[in-house]
């Protein structure tokens, strides 16, 4: 196990300061005009992608397990919380989306969203349902490696298929929109959608806490070990099938909270969500601020995104694609510890320059010497 | 009894028309319609004074349908024969012809003979078409004029134009057509065009009006499990139950019975023909990367757009051929020149488009390996991140440089038409599929196994340390390897330009369904990789044809697929081996 960048004495206050800040700074300076509210929204969303960018590393940067079908459970979440605010919309009738194919009239399983507390319950069980079952199956048969994130892709472009249906009642393509209230708070007012921010804020932190304490504990050691060598951890005597479907249900909730913070802050949600390339984005966040650590999913998220919505407007719309890719494939190559870990790499790099100039000898042109799987 | 009935009458009533045609023509023309040239009467129609005589004289060419009749009617209704009418009131039926004189006149000639239409003084007359009428047609005219021809394309020497005309003659079950059907039926020769006959008369005899000869048609109807009659047997069975006709009930019953089992046999094969071509689709997009993956254990995400590296390169090769192309690649203007050639051009650069994609996207591979892959053979789970990222640059080059609008790569005329055996249809294109995807297997297994290349190959992709130690240059074995797998993309890019939609993203439509392929027929076995692209293929046809929605049919082929790795993890075929991690 090695030491993990970051961790050191400091750790704990910064990040404590950090989540004042996320949580009560930011909500503060808005409500004093300093923040725009576009601004706030931005980073609202921001967040809903860092705690699923989380989820993904907790697999990936934990496990070992490549899901690429966490943008599943992301919009699965997200359907949830717009059944809710579909029922929410009152009014007469049925809603475009069921009136367009025929029914005049809710179908049942919609009634029971009316509460807010079956909705949420719904968030965790439905995701957490499709996770413990799929990840049951693949776990049991030793699926893993590229086998697992190939069939997730699978699953999440089935999924898709299914999604834009119009007969599934779901809203086919367009999905749910026009929402308007949540909890009986009118969702165009500002000061509902700082309390969303606040809230999506909060649980960021929590995720971000809970996943420390759990990479941390006996578990999470468990864990590390299945991640760096699998055989090792069964010869052990853990059943190490368990193990994996845990967390894999774990982090398939942790996707759908984010997604249903996600649907009121964006006001709407559809099949396109799912598409299999949603899913490989969230990989890059993950990649790009650092796998294997907690806040380095956070840190990537945030910032590609923020890239993303200034580079995707305008002139350099067109280049985005390319930018994304391309910085990709440099981060893969040259920095299999993200952002995050650059620091750590920049360190090694010039001890071992001056270890060499030392020894008298030219110094290695390798780029990537510790680019060995994790 | 019925068919003898039927000539009997049917010469009667020749010999009847022909009768008063003779008095007819005696009294107009002075010598029989059979004497005559085919032009000869069509002339003294267009002459004839009424309409009535008018039929007559064309329906006396139904006894020798020629082609010739048919185009003189064409002229006839399409206006281009005009009838000159003399100071002395004699009408003569003219053609203009040559080039327009400065008054605008034309050369006439007598369409009795095509010489020059002379007057009396021997100079040749010139008519402005403007002030001469031409020969004009009636309902009652066009409808003999129909008869005749009806009678021609039965006579067609072209088996298709034969077919054809004696299916049409059973639509609407005229009893009048029945005649000229049964004299075909007593020369024909054609096995094919004898089945024909012998359906379109039966349909026709449905509606006869003897009970016997019904029940006959319907026997044979049965036996020859037509399916023009479905529908026919239907409505007679529906006035069968009407008029509580028993006999005809329980026979149409039984036609009906017949041909639906047929038609389930059809579909069955049908079905398994498309399904069979489905599966070589998605063998020849897989096969590339059950080399890639399969072999190499790179998950290249870019596969996708190797594909569209292929297929826009058959769009180029295409436009070469043709008149040339113009493309903008990131604001740079560069234009292709033309070669012109035309519809050749269009039927050949196919050919030419084959090898050239290839060579296209093994070039990339190459480029591709040596730039990236190369650094990640020990991280697949990276290969896979990086592969992707390439993937969105090479479709945004793409993009950029065709645009981002599918484009028009049209088919060479021998690979649109298909063949009907049994009914079957078998379009030329999926069956080309079929061939191409045998070829590919054939050449990909002769490469890998009894080449030097493909000993290389394997002993690389088995023990790539071992190789490196007994000599072998593993670093260009890899580049090999990679760079055909990606040719094989580049082919399967080719020929999917031919059936379907060619655009930036068109790889993408592919890739999870060719992952799908290589992990069902287990890793690293080609064979594998065919047994489950021909599975999958047909599954999935099965699953539309009785679901009636493909979507559907989709999401059940891929959990099928899911469960399946329960029983077999590691697909159809496993490569066994004692090493563990």
């Amino acid at each position: 196990m090695t030491k993990q960048p970051f961790t050191g004495r400091l750790h704990t206050p910064l990040l404590i300061a950090l989540a004042v800040i996320l949580v009560v700074v930011i909500p503060l300076l808005n409500s004093l005009g300093i923040i725009s509210n576009f601004t706030l929204g931005n980073w609202g969303k921001y967040l809903c992608y860092g705690i699923l960018a989380i989820s993904i590393d907790l697999l990936w940067g934990y496990t070992g397990l490549l899901c690429l079908g966490q943008a599943l459970f992301f919009t699965l979440g997200g359907y949830m919380m717009g059944m809710h605010l579909m029922r929410m919309i009152g009014g007469d009738g049925v809603p475009t989306f069921l009136s367009m194919v025929g029914r005049t009239e809710w179908p049942s399983f919609f009634l029971p969203f009316s509460s807010f507390p079956f909705a949420l319950l719904m968030m965790v069980v439905v995701p957490g349902m499709l996770a413990y079952v799929f990840g049951y199956l693949a776990f049991r048969s030793r699926i893993k490696g590229v086998y697992f994130s190939i069939l997730t892709q699978a699953l999440t472009y089935g999924a898709a298929l299914l999604f834009f249906r119009n007969e599934l009642l779901m809203g086919g393509n367009n999905g749910f929109t026009d929402f308007r209230t949540l909890l009986g708070f009118s969702l165009r007012e500002d000061s509902t959608k700082r309390w969303l921010y606040i809230a999506t804020a909060l649980l960021l932190v929590l995720v971000v806490w809970g996943c420390k304490w759990l990479t941390h504990s006996r578990f999470g050691l468990i864990q590390r070990a299945i991640r760096d060598s699998e055989n090792r951890v069964l010869f052990s005597g853990y059943a190490t099938a368990n193990f994996k479907l845990f967390i894999f249900v774990i982090s398939a909730v942790i996707a759908s909270l984010a997604g249903a913070l996600f649907v009121p802050q964006v006001g709407i949600i559809n099949p396109s969500e799912m598409d299999t390339s949603k899913s490989l984005e969230a990989v890059v966040w993950v990649a790009l601020g650092g796998r294997g650590t907690i806040v380095g999913p956070v840190i990537g998220a945030i910032s590609v995104n923020a890239l993303k919505s200034w580079a995707s407007v305008g002139a350099t719309a067109d280049f985005w694609p390319l930018m994304l890719g391309g910085a990709f494939v440099l981060v893969v190559l040259f920095m299999p510890k993200g952002m995050v870990g650059l620091p750590a790499q920049i360190q090694g790099y010039i001890t071992r320059v001056s270890r060499n100039k030392s020894a008298a000898e030219s110094p290695s042109s390798e780029p990537t010497p510790e680019a060995t799987k994790p | 009894m019925a068919g003898l009935l039927t000539q009997i009458w049917a010469r009667f009533a020749l010999g009847v028309v022909m009768t008063v045609l003779f008095c007819l023509s005696d009294v107009c023309a002075q010598s029989s319609p059979a004497d005559l040239s085919v032009r000869q009467v069509i002339a003294a129609a267009v002459s004839a004074p009424n309409s009535a005589e008018q039929r007559s004289l064309i329906l006396s060419l139904k006894s020798r349908p020629t082609a010739e009749a048919v185009t003189w009617f064409d002229q006839w209704k399409g206006g281009s024969i005009f009838l000159y009418k003399d100071p002395a009131g004699g009408v003569t039926p003219v053609l203009l012809t040559g080039a327009a004189g400065p008054d605008g006149s034309l050369a006439t000639l007598k369409l009795v003979d095509e010489s020059p239409f002379l007057a009396a003084d021997g100079t040749a007359i010139r008519i402005n078409p403007k002030t001469i009428e031409a020969a004009e047609t009636d309902s009652g005219l066009r409808k003999a004029m129909k008869e005749v021809s009806d009678l021609v394309a039965l006579a067609d020497p072209d088996l298709e134009k034969r077919i054809r005309a004696i299916q049409d003659s059973a639509i609407g079950q005229k009893p009048e057509k029945l005649p000229a059907l049964l004299e075909l039926r007593k020369t024909e020769k054609n096995p094919k065009a004898i089945r024909t006959l012998e359906e379109s008369i039966a349909i026709i005899q449905l509606r006869s009006a003897k009970s016997e000869e019904r029940l006959a048609a319907c026997e044979i109807l049965a036996k020859l499990k037509s399916l023009p009659a479905y529908d026919t047997i239907k409505a007679i069975l529906a006035e069968a139950e009407k008029s509580k006709d028993l006999p005809m009930i329980a026979a149409s019953k039984r036609a009906l019975k017949a041909i639906d089992s047929h038609i389930a046999r059809i579909d069955a094969a049908g079905t398994a023909f498309r399904g069979l071509s489905l599966g070589s689709v998605l063998l020849v997009v897989a096969i590339g990367l059950a080399i890639t993956f399969g072999l190499m254990g790179i998950i290249n995400m870019a596969h996708g757009e190797f594909i569209a590296v292929g297929a826009y390169t058959a769009y180029v090769i295409q436009n070469i051929f043709g008149s040339g192309l113009k493309l903008s690649p990131f604001g740079m203007s560069l234009s292709l020149p033309g070669m012109h050639l035309g519809d050749q051009g269009a039927n050949l650069y196919f050919v030419v488009a084959i090898p050239a994609s290839f060579l296209m996207a093994a070039l990339v591979g190459i480029l591709l390996e040596r730039s990236v892959i190369q650094y990640l053979y020990k991280r697949p789970l990276e290969s896979l991140l990086a592969t992707w990222g390439i993937s969105l640059v090479m479709q945004q080059i793409l993009k950029f440089t065709f645009g981002s609008n599918n484009v028009q790569v049209s088919s060479p005329a021998w690979l649109s038409g298909n063949w009907t055996v049994n009914d079957i249809v078998f379009g030329w294109n999926r069956v080309f599929v079929i061939g191409f995807a045998i070829l590919i297997i054939l050449v990909t297994w002769l490469v890998l196994n009894k080449t030097s290349l493909g000993l290389l190959i394997r002993a690389v992709m088995q023990n790539r340390n071992m190789a490196a130690c007994m000599g072998v240059r593993t670093e260009r074995v890899n580049t090999m390897t990679f760079a055909f797998g990606c040719g094989l993309a580049g082919l399967a890019g080719a020929f999917l330009s031919q059936i379907g939609n060619v655009g930036p993203s068109m790889g993408q439509l592919y890739i999870v369904d060719s992952f799908m392929t290589v992990v069902v027929g287990g890793v690293g076995n080609i064979m594998g990789t065919v047994i489950s692209a021909l599975g999958i293929g047909i599954a999935d046809q099965s699953l539309q044809q009785y679901l009636g929605n493909p979507v559907i049919g989709k999401i059940l082929v891929l959990a099928a697929i899911i469960l399946f790795l329960q029983w077999r993890p590691a697909g159809l075929f496993v490569t066994r081996s004692r090493s563990l991690d």
